[in-house]
């Protein structure tokens, strides 16, 4: 098998130069803004908005954000199909175990840090049109802190059915916001409420409404998936021999 | 050949290293035999090609573009502020978010194919060939 | 009321919220896909009349207009697909209305899964944003991944974690390519691109290429790229090997074609797309004639007449365009109703071995003689669709004077015709072993199958219903500056 592990190594070599090649013409630090020039003025004076890549993700590209917002629901949808996760199934009777028990400092600093950690991801997803950051971010840091406390308790678990209505109506809120667009009469996405002033809290219309959704539905979805993947039964033989078509 | 300058140096690094770790990640999907190994590599991938990205979109002398307070202190100075392209920032934290799910999903299946070959070894799970 | 807006919106926002529904009542999950899908198809009968008569519909998301903000574009051509996608995915609602292997958990996945491929399908065919296209090539996929490991007791894991490799791959050349897109021109608009292409050097033009015809064709079964798609046919639901064979294959298709088409200006791309066309039917017609199972038979033939298609369309003449399209719509007709009624076939075998079917001719008449009249009309046999499609196809290829190709394709379709009659004649000419039971299909999927057989049968005698839609969509094709100066109409903005 070694003769394969070099041929691939080869072709990627060659693969490599091509690739560096063709970059190279696209000169690095070069101003090359053509619709970035005019994202990065229009921003502050129609939609009021501080954070420029908030303005892009939620606004002029908001459309992508729907679709990474339906991958995120997807991925958590397929996870359940795929293991057969049965939610009405619920754990108070069977608690999962993890295979090892964490030692003494985890579970402390778990229960210290985890409201911080929640109060941070909650002040990154509501400041989202002021400072870096913004809905994913903040979801992340949400779900982190949940992390922590899956890997410390090995009897800790989330609630699946909390985690499918927040998923569900934050999904639901962000294109509900887009459709409410298109019942005002404009087109849908279309920012529809009073901007307010630069760098306030209140600015940029439904750009921070859109971001707090998404940061609620990132949170439940990234904490919901970590619980699936963290209480899988790997017993292997009540599982393979059983298998018919059903 | 011609002299190194500094703007080169910069762009062989970015644009190299993120190719680099494209490249070592497809060796590891292409030769590894452990199935959670593969999915690894397949991060790897992902992170090299969000690098690449990012570093598409830099300008020289840009700062972040946020119009925070002290930016449009100096807007008002008159003082011209140089801001970096939000556009593939944008765009990569779509693709970190896709590269996420297809991760999940994948090591969902990793865990099937594990309950029921009972074994993680790619060449040992063939029950469909031709 | 009717937007195409309302192709992706609709069925995100039903999708999401169908967790809930379902806490209400159980039935509603069923239920509520159906009227999902029906307007969906409505919508698009509409507007595929109204942008025949009219100029191509253009919607702006947020307000901004392009290359600012993102655009859907529904002109004839991409509006014709959508159509069909939309009208197809109806029909799989409808044969998969009354599940019965899945309980109500797992149904509730399957139609949110359902719902989100054919969105994400139509989002392909209808954006006209280069990175959307990706964002929206992604939701197929993974919706892809997940349904293909739908069932627990076949190899359902093995064929989506092939799938899902191959997907990542396709993904990375995507991207990248889209990086080096960006880097040159700034923008990410489909017509600003089409407008400025010239100005990347030639030699970066064909990098570029070749990474998204790589990547878009993974997606699109072309070979040697289409490994993934035998297994996960086989191993998908049967309603969902229609929905690969139909709406996701055509979604790669669709971008491969605007991309050779509109994005770039490189002659000789019409020519790679031909000789891929022509290795991926040669390739997978040889491999069909050696298949047992059922399903990957009719995998490989969908590859074979997607390399059809893919030939048509690299011939880059009217005619040939002309019958490229009329194949697609054949193609996802006649195959949906050949993995239906296949599915009821061998629907309690394990393996869905050929020989499984012996005899059912005499057991489930109408299914039997359905999947026969797929078979007649998929290898070109008067007076049924495929025939048209094939005519124009030849017609095409002599026009071009390409006689050693019209031959290919001819013997191909005889290797067709032999694999397929061998089914069909263990279908009639063989005794019923009783070895498996017979499922009957019930009045929904029946339903939805004669409604193909129908159509195919309707098209066939009366071509001209939908010859006037596929001229138009050639015409709307051919045209690259009607479609850059309906996006941009003040060109040089910015």
């Amino acid at each position: 098998m070694k003769l394969k592990g070099v041929i691939i190594f080869i072709l990627l070599a060659y693969i490599f130069f091509i690739l560096i090649g063709g970059f190279l013409s696209v000169q690095f630090g070069k101003n090359r803004m053509n619709v970035a020039k005019a994202y990065i003025e229009k921003t502050p004076k129609d939609l009021q908005v501080a954070n420029v890549v908030t303005a892009v993700v939620v606004n002029y590209r908001g459309f992508d954000t729907l679709g990474e917002v339906t991958v995120l629901f997807l991925a958590s949808t397929g996870l359940a199909s795929i293991l057969f996760r049965r939610r009405e199934i619920h754990t108070e009777l069977n608690p999962r175990r993890r295979s090892v028990q964490a030692s003494r400092i985890v579970q402390v600093a778990g229960k210290a840090l985890f409201p911080l950690m929640i109060l941070l991801g909650g002040y990154v997803f509501i400041h989202g049109h002021l400072t870096p950051g913004g809905g994913f971010q903040g979801g992340v840091i949400i779900a982190t802190g949940y992390l922590f406390l899956l890997i410390a308790y090995r009897k800790f678990a989330v609630k699946h059915n909390t985690i499918t209505w927040i998923e569900s109506l934050a999904g639901a809120t962000f294109a509900g916001l887009g459709i409410m667009g298109l019942i005002l009469g404009k087109d849908f996405l279309e920012n529809f409420m009073l901007t307010g002033k630069l760098n306030d809290l209140l600015s940029g219309g439904i750009i921070p409404l859109i971001y707090i959704a998404v940061g609620f539905k990132v949170a439940a979805e990234l904490t919901g998936i970590l619980d699936t993947l963290l209480s899988i039964s790997v017993d292997v033989n009540t599982n393979s021999k059983n298998n018919n078509n059903e | 050949m011609s002299e190194l300058t500094i703007n080169q140096i910069l762009t062989y690094t970015f644009y190299g290293t993120s190719l680099l770790l494209i490249m070592i990640g497809f060796y590891g999907v292409l030769t590894k035999k452990n199935l959670i190994k593969i999915m690894l590599s397949f991060s790897i991938v992902d992170s090299g090609v969000n690098l690449l990205l990012i570093s598409i979109g830099y300008i020289n002398n840009g700062t972040a573009p946020i119009f925070s307070p002290s930016i449009m202190e100096k807007i008002h100075k008159g003082i011209s502020v140089q801001m970096v392209d939000p556009v593939p920032q944008a765009l990569v934290l779509t693709a970190i978010v896709i590269g996420f799910g297809v991760t999940a999903v994948g090591l969902a299946l990793i865990v099937r194919l594990y309950r029921h070959h009972n074994t993680t070894n790619i060449d040992e799970i063939k029950n469909l060939k031709w | 009321m009717v937007s195409p807006i309302y192709f992706i919106a609709l069925p995100l926002l039903t999708a999401f919220l169908l967790p809930l529904f379902g806490k209400i009542h159980k039935s509603l999950i069923r239920i509520i896909p159906g009227l999902l899908f029906a307007y969906l198809a409505v919508n698009a009968v509409v507007l595929l009349m109204q942008t025949s008569v009219d100029k191509p519909i253009i919607t702006e998301i947020a307000g901004w207009a392009p290359p600012l903000g993102i655009n859907l574009m529904f002109t004839p051509f991409s509006g014709f697909i959508a159509t069909v996608i939309s009208l197809l995915a109806f029909l799989v609602w409808a044969y998969s209305y009354l599940f019965k292997k899945v309980e109500f958990d797992n149904a509730v996945k399957y139609f949110v899964l359902l719902m989100l491929i054919v969105a994400g399908s139509i989002g392909v065919v209808i954006t006209g944003d280069i990175f959307n296209q990706f964002v929206f090539l992604e939701i197929t996929s993974i919706s892809a991944y997940s349904l293909t490991a739908f069932y627990r007791g076949r190899d359902g894991a093995e064929a989506a974690f092939k799938y899902l490799i191959v997907g990542s791959f396709s993904s990375v050349f995507i991207l990248l390519g889209i990086a080096l897109i960006y880097g040159h021109l700034g923008t990410l608009n489909m017509a600003d691109i089409a407008a400025n292409i010239d100005k990347i050097p030639p030699k970066l033009k064909v990098l570029i290429f070749i990474l998204l015809f790589v990547g878009f064709g993974i997606e699109a079964e072309m070979f040697p790229l289409n490994g993934w798609a035998p297994d996960a046919y086989s191993q998908a639901p049967g309603p969902i090997g229609s929905v690969f064979a139909a709406m996701t294959s055509k979604a790669g298709l669709y971008a491969l074609i605007r991309m050779i088409y509109t994005l770039f200006d490189i002659s000789s791309a019409y020519k790679t797309l031909l000789i891929m066309g022509v290795i991926t039917l040669v390739f997978a017609e040889t491999i069909a004639l050696r298949q047992e199972k059922i399903k990957r038979m009719l995998a490989y033939s969908s590859i074979g007449q997607i390399g059809l298609i893919m030939i048509a369309f690299g011939l880059n003449t009217q005619l040939g365009i002309f019958a490229g399209l009329f194949v697609l719509f054949n193609h996802a007709v006649i195959k949906s109703l050949l993995f239906l009624s296949a599915s009821f076939l061998v629907y309690n075998s394990k393996v869905k071995y050929i020989s499984d079917l012996e005899g059912m001719g005499k057991q489930m008449p109408l299914t039997a003689l359905l999947f026969s009249l797929g078979a007649f009309a998929i290898v070109g046999l008067p007076p049924f669709s495929g025939f048209w499609g094939k005519l124009y196809l030849l017609m095409a290829t002599a026009n071009k004077g390409m006689v050693v190709l019209l031959a290919l394709i001819l013997s191909v379709s005889i290797v067709e015709i032999v694999y397929y009659f061998r089914v069909i004649h263990r279908l009639y000419f063989r005794e019923y072993t009783g070895k498996y039971q017979v499922q009957k299909p019930r009045w929904n999927a029946m339903a939805a199958m004669l409604i193909l057989g129908l159509t195919i049968i309707v098209v066939g005698l009366y071509p001209d219903l939908i010859t006037s839609y596929i001229q138009q969509a050639t015409d709307a094709l051919i045209d690259k500056q009607n479609y850059i100066h309906s996006v941009l109409p003040n060109l040089g903005l910015n």
